[in-house]
């Protein structure tokens, strides 16, 4: 399973990864621009990545954290997202209805909608799927010119992160975030500094899905014990009103004066 | 047609009406153009008000089904007719919303052939489809009865018991899933709203409000049509202009302040107040396991609306249903009622959007085009019931208007030709006339927004951009745009070599340069404010003498007896407002530009010349960003002078 390692010491905000990021994804740089100024987090439809200021003089990239256990893949009514082998999580946009619960569930706040298009699709990194099949980088990784980015299989990139932070504990924070928060996700950073500005939770939260699947999955039952139980009742008070004779209109009266 | 619901159908008329017309404006410009609806609040005024609201004030289908057929309580048989209509037209309004919302509707039978089984929102999808087939299935004896198709009606009535418990069975998963879809959001939901036990709430609310919502409407079917078989024959029987159904008043004879139907939507009401009774046990237990006390506690806005919404929803209905006085009459019954569908309705929307103002951290108010698709799609609802309802008799046999015998709907010319000239004559007239008022003014209100400002973005200034004499700044993104003499401050500073004079002052990081780096103080060197200027200015104006005029206008811009620094001065703009430029007012096709930032001016400015260098000089590292950024450096120096140090060891 693939995934990237972000080691926000050395970002210094060039920026080029969200570039490559556009020119990969045939966006409008111009459009993407813009966005950087208007939104809030740099995210938009133009713009699936972005570099935004977790603290002061510390940058970190802001994307798709592709979790292993991914609440938009998990929300989705007609599956059009998918978590692949390989790690990416992937969006098939001829699924995709546009009801936009990948966006209310995504706890990162990662897809993005359309808005400017009257025929509207989800945008996300998909990591550059096509890319890795080919045998390519994704294009950010591509493109950092500083090393922050690094591509790899998510458990040697594990194993790096816990290497980097020994080797210079007075560098780092003595925690890789993405090991443990929300069930862990492809996507792992290390910092010097607190990632909340990425929307990492306090602490280390159960995975979103965990949350809905077991529940969902219980819902064809409790129907039926639905089902059940109002048909013995129905049998019951059947029963009952056969008994009692059918002096329906007594006890309409009577309840009545209650 | 009466006079009294002559006025509410021409608001529903209109209301409709500019609904379909903000619909077609909708699929016309999109979504994004149309709508508040932004990344920030994902789902809007439809899905959370009309859909979820919607559908959980229209739950009297299967709570009334269940006690009409499961507990076989006869007294309440003639509200099934009302319930299911209620039921059936609540669902098709939500839908029809829900359908604009989606961002591509044509797809909408989707989830219909492709699944995803973990997900919620598909069980919702399914069950709803599914119950709303129900309800119309239980529509149907009423439809084939009026068209005397009697053996399809018999049969329907044969099956009603099993439609009805399966009726029951999808609606307590969906309207219990309906609360689950917001269980994916733990990080961004207010925490007094959120809870695990939200499917809970949500279903014995809707079960509760939508009971109430049954007699609301049976009330106001009453107050307009069959006045006597709710509120009692009226005190004084000749009164002018208000016609009575001769039918009620001769069948029933007086009892009292109120009518024969009275006692069963009070039991009807007292059942949804012992509902939302639970439900407002539910909440407080809720409120002390999750730890939404210490948040209520907090007493921001959030709190009050959260006790606002509470109150609607269960308190006050609570006690309307419980104190005698208020539960005897229509009036107190009809204001618990109304208490509940609001409140219901209201702590919707909290748990959709307003819960999710604090994270966001911004508003969202929906635009024109969705109020009138909102409340577009329910007046539709409204007008159909009119129709149904006077057309059938689903209130009752008395309570059509119309003495005309039931059941006797001939497709042959009689009917068809008294239809015309009764109804559709009549309001085919009114709503022509309508229509041509409601057009030009929804597209003067709607239009003029979506045709310019999504055409022509707002985009950064290029080279050649740079040339020009003004741009627009917006340096603190508030939409309020100055103009920048560009052209002149270059100028003023030295041409083309002073770009570094400006574009250095903003740091790395900077969106673009704020005014204020340069314009802040009048004791900074570079603030183009001149005090002696403005002093000399105010002399002239009022015409001071002495010695020393200028020393008399300290007072006209500092606080008297404040010290004369800058922070006691006058703002600049309670003068020079005219300098200030709103949002629109700049000709928006020249000078729509941004100016750019300190990383475009640097990179433009460095850049080429770096890597031309580099290739000169085949020293690559000249091109490198960190060649000029150099944030890799540890944040304290002492740890630096130790890295290096054992860098310098180690080397």
């Amino acid at each position: 399973m693939y995934g990237i390692l972000v080691d926000v010491t050395r970002c210094v905000a060039c920026e080029k990864c969200v570039a490559a990021c556009v020119a990969r994804n045939k966006g409008n740089s111009q459009l993407a621009d813009r966005d950087r100024a208007t939104t809030k987090d740099g995210l938009s439809s133009h713009r699936r990545s972005a570099i935004i200021s977790v603290d002061e003089g510390r940058f970190a990239r802001k994307s798709c954290m592709h979790c292993l256990e991914p609440a938009c893949v998990s929300a989705c009514l007609v599956g059009s997202l998918k978590k692949t082998a390989d790690g990416p999580v992937i969006y098939d946009k001829d699924k995709c209805i546009g009801c936009r619960y990948c966006m209310l569930a995504c706890p990162f706040h990662v897809p993005r909608y359309e808005w400017d298009q009257t025929k509207p699709f989800v945008t996300k990194c998909d990591l550059c799927y096509d890319r890795i099949e080919q045998g390519q980088l994704p294009a950010c990784v591509e493109a950092c010119p500083e090393g922050v980015l690094k591509f790899g299989d998510r458990d040697q990139l594990m194993a790096e992160a816990k290497s980097r932070i020994k080797a210079e504990p007075n560098r780092y924070r003595d925690h890789v975030w993405g090991e443990k928060e929300f069930g862990g996700t492809s996507v792992i950073y290390i910092s010097d500094v607190d990632l909340a500005e990425l929307n990492w939770p306090d602490t280390g939260a159960d995975s979103i899905p965990e949350l809905t699947e077991p529940l969902v999955h219980k819902t064809p039952f409790i129907g039926l014990g639905v089902a059940v139980g109002l048909i013995s009742l129905n049998w019951i008070v059947k029963r009952r009103n056969k008994l009692a004779g059918d002096d329906d209109s007594a006890k309409h009266s009577e309840e009545n004066h209650e | 047609m009466s006079s009294r619901t002559r006025t509410i159908k021409d608001i529903l008329w209109v209301l409709a009406l500019s609904g379909l017309i903000a619909a077609v404006f909708r699929l016309w410009f999109g979504l994004g153009a149309t709508t508040n609806l932004s990344d920030a609040y994902p789902w809007g005024l439809w899905k959370i008000l009309n859909m979820i609201g919607g559908v959980a004030l229209s739950t009297s289908g299967f709570t009334v089904g269940f006690l009409v057929y499961v507990l076989r309580i006869k007294r309440f048989q003639p509200l099934m007719k009302p319930a299911i209509l209620i039921a059936f037209l609540g669902y098709g309004c939500s839908c029809a919303a829900l359908l604009l919302d989606i961002g591509l509707p044509q797809r909408f039978w989707h989830p219909i052939f492709m699944w995803n089984i973990n997900s919620f929102l598909f069980e919702v999808f399914w069950c709803v489809m599914l119950y709303f087939t129900v309800t119309a299935i239980e529509l149907a004896p009423m439809i084939f009865e009026r068209l005397r198709a009697e053996k399809i009606a018999h049969f329907l009535h044969h099956i009603a018991i099993v439609v009805v418990i399966i009726g029951i069975s999808l609606s307590s998963l969906h309207h219990s899933s309906l609360g689950s879809l917001f269980l994916v959001t733990p990080q961004r939901l207010y925490p007094l709203w959120y809870t695990p036990w939200l499917p809970w709430l949500f279903i014995i609310s809707a079960m509760g409000a939508g009971l109430m919502v049954v007699v609301l409407i049976r009330m106001l079917w009453a107050y307009w049509y069959d006045h006597d078989t709710v509120f009692g024959p009226r005190a004084n029987h000749t009164t002018p202009l208000i016609r009575i159904s001769n039918d009620s008043t001769t069948a029933v004879p007086a009892r009292g302040p109120e009518g024969p139907e009275m006692p069963a939507l009070r039991s009807l009401a007292t059942i949804a107040a012992w509902l939302l009774g639970l439900y407002l046990v539910f909440k407080v237990v809720d409120l002390f396991l999750h730890g939404g006390w210490s948040t209520l506690m907090v007493g921001n806005w959030e709190s009050w609306l959260y006790l606002i919404e509470l109150t609607l929803t269960a308190i006050l209905p609570v006690i309307l249903m419980i104190l005698p006085w208020s539960r005897r009459t229509p009036a107190g019954v009809a204001v618990a009622a109304t208490s509940a569908a609001v409140g219901l309705a209201l702590n919707r929307v909290d748990v959709g959007i307003l819960g999710y103002v604090h994270d966001a951290g911004v508003l969202y108010f929906p635009t024109l085009v969705e109020w009138m698709v909102g409340l577009g799609v329910v007046a539709a609802a409204g007008l159909v019931l009119f129709f149904l309802a006077e057309n059938m008799p689903v209130f009752g046999p008395g309570s059509t208007e119309t003495s005309s015998p039931v059941g006797k709907f001939k497709l042959p010319n009689g009917s068809l030709s008294r239809l015309w000239s009764t109804t559709l004559a009549d309001s085919l007239h009114r709503v022509t006339l309508i229509a041509v008022f409601i057009i030009p003014l929804a597209y003067v209100l709607m239009y003029p927004p979506y045709g310019e400002t999504w055409a022509q973005p707002i985009r950064p200034a290029d080279g050649l951009d740079a040339e020009r004499a003004t741009l627009c700044i917006d340096g603190n993104k508030d939409g309020v745009e100055t103009i920048f003499a560009h052209a002149e401050h270059q100028h003023r500073f030295g041409d083309s070599a002073s770009c570094v004079k400006c574009h250095h002052l903003s740091m790395p990081g900077d969106h673009s340069t704020p005014c204020s780096r340069c314009h802040c103080s009048m004791n900074d060197p570079t603030n183009i404010f001149s005090h002696d200027v403005h002093t000399a200015a105010l002399v002239k104006v009022k015409h001071l003498g002495g010695l020393h005029p200028e020393n008399f206008t300290c007072q006209d811009c500092h606080a008297p007896g404040s010290p004369r620094t800058a922070a006691t001065a006058k703002n600049c703009m309670e003068c020079h407002r005219e300098n200030m430029v709103p949002p629109g007012a700049v000709e928006q096709s020249n000078n729509l530009l941004m100016a750019c930032s300190y990383r475009e001016a640097m990179h433009g400015t460095c850049i080429k010349c770096h890597q031309h260098e580099a290739i000169q000089l085949d020293q690559p590292h000249l091109s490198d960003c960190q060649t000029c950024h150099q944030t890799l450096r540890p944040r304290e120096t002492t740890v630096q002078t130790l890295a290096s140090q054992a860098d310098r060891t180690a080397n």
